[in-house]
């Protein structure tokens, strides 16, 4: 059974990454992009991180697809499509998109991973948590701070980009 | 952990606290004394900058995440430096009023991507490497659209943020890589396991492309001239020196230390990368007319040389490129100090306006000079022996004809920096850029450039202390 929920899932995900990248109109590229999103999260499942899953789901396919969908329909006209590339520049993507899985795939398939003698961490809720908080090996508490930083960095430079100064409140 | 460990994070934690009451202080003052904040950050950020200089301990933190050491100590002062003179040469251009009501924001970004900068360097692990590394570039997206209704600065800050996002996405897939074929993250369990499998090879690759990016190597540069050239002139003076200084430090102590077991390999690659940086940067850079453009392609060719320094591979080769970088933020600020003092003044941006400098602004000339030929690699200024100690650390190491090909690439460099000299000194204008006092801050700026060639090129201690602190990352 989780053989055939693999493939199927892989095809999800194929599929529709594929159209999400060619389609010409950007919304239904965002919504292609929430089914590849749900569809990975069912990898978690399957592999039993429960935890990964719900954020994926949650974070991802609930939170970061809204949030680009609404920037597009706030900023760009739904109705417009983009131009068709140029023959030439698609072929030398799918040219090079071909090639690079090809190398990368071989490399990978040939790869012996073997375990690296270290502990397996345990993946429950209380060890998650425990984890992210802790100031030991394997905690999360400096990254998780850090990202405090950068978010707060970068909202101020989205208000910097957005916010009208002096002058242009006159002229408008 | 008790919380007495912290002050091992000294610097960051004083960059974070210093962005903070920037931030509080903005809320303090009233919106017709917007200006009033400029000298307040400046003092601030100097005070930083000095006690980042008083020794204390060193150390590892959060299980290995996180390691300090004198030599990460004295790279991040050497940042602090090169930011606190960028502050103080944009100041005139943060009073202008289409400017002063961001000023406090701009001081806050600064120290907010130096703070990610800052964490990088003493990173353990390759996520606070990563998290620091994203917090050192998205928000000088915001930075480099600051004049934003000029369409150019926008166009840099969303062409900065698109191919820092590409870089990041190919630098996170060979991390994954390394992580799948290795096991950990962390650098010490990463060194323990790493060999020369074609997994890590492949994930080794896609690593350096990422980093090639931020250090803005060919073929990777793609994006470098355009930002440079449409970002203000504070911002891509910070984009140049400290931002690529700082991703050099870490990618050399990576190499260095977490991918020491697979350096036959790595010296080949990063081998053909310093020579097509060097003479690809070279060729672009001669047929440049705007000079920030000219210092764009000028900063590529100087990556080039830095990774002659990092094919050293021993504690010489580490300390030939902090001592490389040091050079390089005093020079490299010295000639953006000047285009910005003169694109202030003038509006005058090209090399074709510079003609007859010398006549109406002599000392600006003198200082344009010293830095180009700092640049160039001429004595006695610094820059000379900078570019003296990089080649020797490569020829330590048997790379000869490299040695050769940079030599070269040298000579031709002369040639484009000579242009701006003779623009400067020779050639004729009837109508040259008038005659202007520059603010006392940029005054100082300039000052401390000028110092800072002389001081560090004559003074042979400087060199002897970081030959000494980098055998740190061999033991």
């Amino acid at each position: 059974m989780n053989v055939v929920m693999f493939y199927l899932l892989s095809a999800i995900i194929l599929i529709f990454s594929l159209l999400s990248i060619t389609t010409r109109k950007i919304l239904r590229a965002a919504v292609y992009l929430l089914f590849v999103l749900v569809a990975t999260s069912g990898f978690y499942f399957l592999l039993n991180y429960e935890f990964m899953a719900a954020v994926q789901l949650t974070l991802y396919a609930g939170g970061i697809v809204v949030l680009i969908i609404f920037s597009i329909l706030l900023t760009s006209h739904i109705s417009h499509k983009f131009k068709h590339p140029a023959l030439l520049n698609l072929l030398m993507g799918a040219g090079v998109a071909v090639i690079g899985a090809g190398v990368a795939l071989y490399i990978i398939f040939n790869e012996k991973f073997t375990a690296n003698g270290q502990p397996e961490l345990p993946v429950d809720m209380t060890a998650i948590g425990t984890q992210l908080l802790s100031t030991e090996k394997n905690g999360y508490v400096l990254p998780f701070e850090l990202i405090s930083v950068l978010l707060l960095a970068a909202i101020i430079a989205a208000i910097v980009i957005a916010k009208k100064g002096k002058q242009e409140e006159k002229e408008s | 952990m008790d919380f007495g460990q912290f002050i091992l994070m000294r610097h960051e934690l004083l960059l974070i606290l210093a962005a903070v009451i920037v931030l509080i202080a903005e809320l303090a003052v009233s919106e017709s004394s917007k200006a009033r904040i400029i000298p307040f950050a400046l003092g601030l950020f100097a005070l930083v900058t000095i006690a980042g200089f008083i020794p204390g301990e060193t150390g590892t933190l959060f299980g290995g995440s996180y390691q300090s050491n004198e030599l990460t100590t004295m790279m991040k002062n050497v940042l602090n430096m090169g930011v606190l003179i960028i502050f103080l040469q944009s100041e005139s251009w943060l009073k202008k009023p289409e400017n002063v009501d961001k000023a406090s924001e701009y001081f806050v970004l600064t120290l907010a991507t130096l703070v990610g900068m800052n964490y990088m360097i003493s990173a353990g692990d390759f996520l606070i490497f990563y998290v620091g590394l994203e917090t050192a570039t998205i928000p000088i997206a915001g930075l480099a659209a600051f004049d934003k209704l000029k369409s150019r600065s926008a166009e840099a800050g969303i062409k900065l943020i698109l191919s820092s996002a590409l870089s990041s996405g190919i630098l996170l897939f060979g991390l994954s890589m390394i992580y799948g074929a290795t096991g950990s993250i962390y650098f010490a369990d990463v060194l323990k396991n790493v060999s020369a499998t074609p997994l890590i090879i492949m994930g080794f690759i896609f690593f350096v492309a990422g980093m090639g990016f931020k250090i803005s190597l060919v073929p990777f540069h793609f994006w470098t001239a355009d930002v440079y050239e449409g970002a203000p002139i504070g911002v891509t003076s910070y984009l140049s020196v400290v931002s690529k200084g700082a991703a050099v430090f870490i990618f050399t102590i990576v190499l260095f230390t977490v991918f020491r077991p697979i350096m036959e390999q790595w010296q080949h690659l990063i081998y053909t990368l310093a020579v097509m940086t060097m003479t690809l940067a070279n060729l672009f850079a001669l047929r440049q007319d705007n000079l920030k453009r000219f210092l764009a392609f000028s900063s590529i060719a100087q990556a080039g040389f830095i990774l002659l320094g990092i094919l050293g591979a021993n504690g010489m080769g580490m300390a030939s490129v902090v001592y490389f970088v040091l050079v390089y933020v005093f020079t490299n600020l010295g000639a953006f100090g000047v285009v910005a003092a003169v694109s202030a003044a003038s509006g005058v941006e090209t090399i074709s306006g510079y003609n007859g400098l010398y006549k109406t602004n002599p000392k600006l000339s003198l200082l344009m000079t010293l830095s180009l030929f700092s640049l160039a690699g001429i004595p006695p200024v610094a820059g000379f022996f900078g570019k003296f100690f990089l080649f020797t650390s490569a020829a330590g190491s048997g790379y000869f004809i490299l040695v050769l090909i940079a030599v070269l690439n040298a000579t031709i460099s002369l040639y484009y920096y000579l242009r701006v000299v003779k623009a400067m000194f020779i050639d004729a204008n009837e109508d040259p850029a008038p005659t202007f006092r520059s603010s006392n801050a940029m005054r100082l700026g300039l000052i401390m450039c000028l110092a800072g060639m002389f001081i560090i090129g004559f003074a042979s201690t400087i060199f002897d202390y970081l030959r000494n602190i980098s055998d740190v990352l061999f033991n």
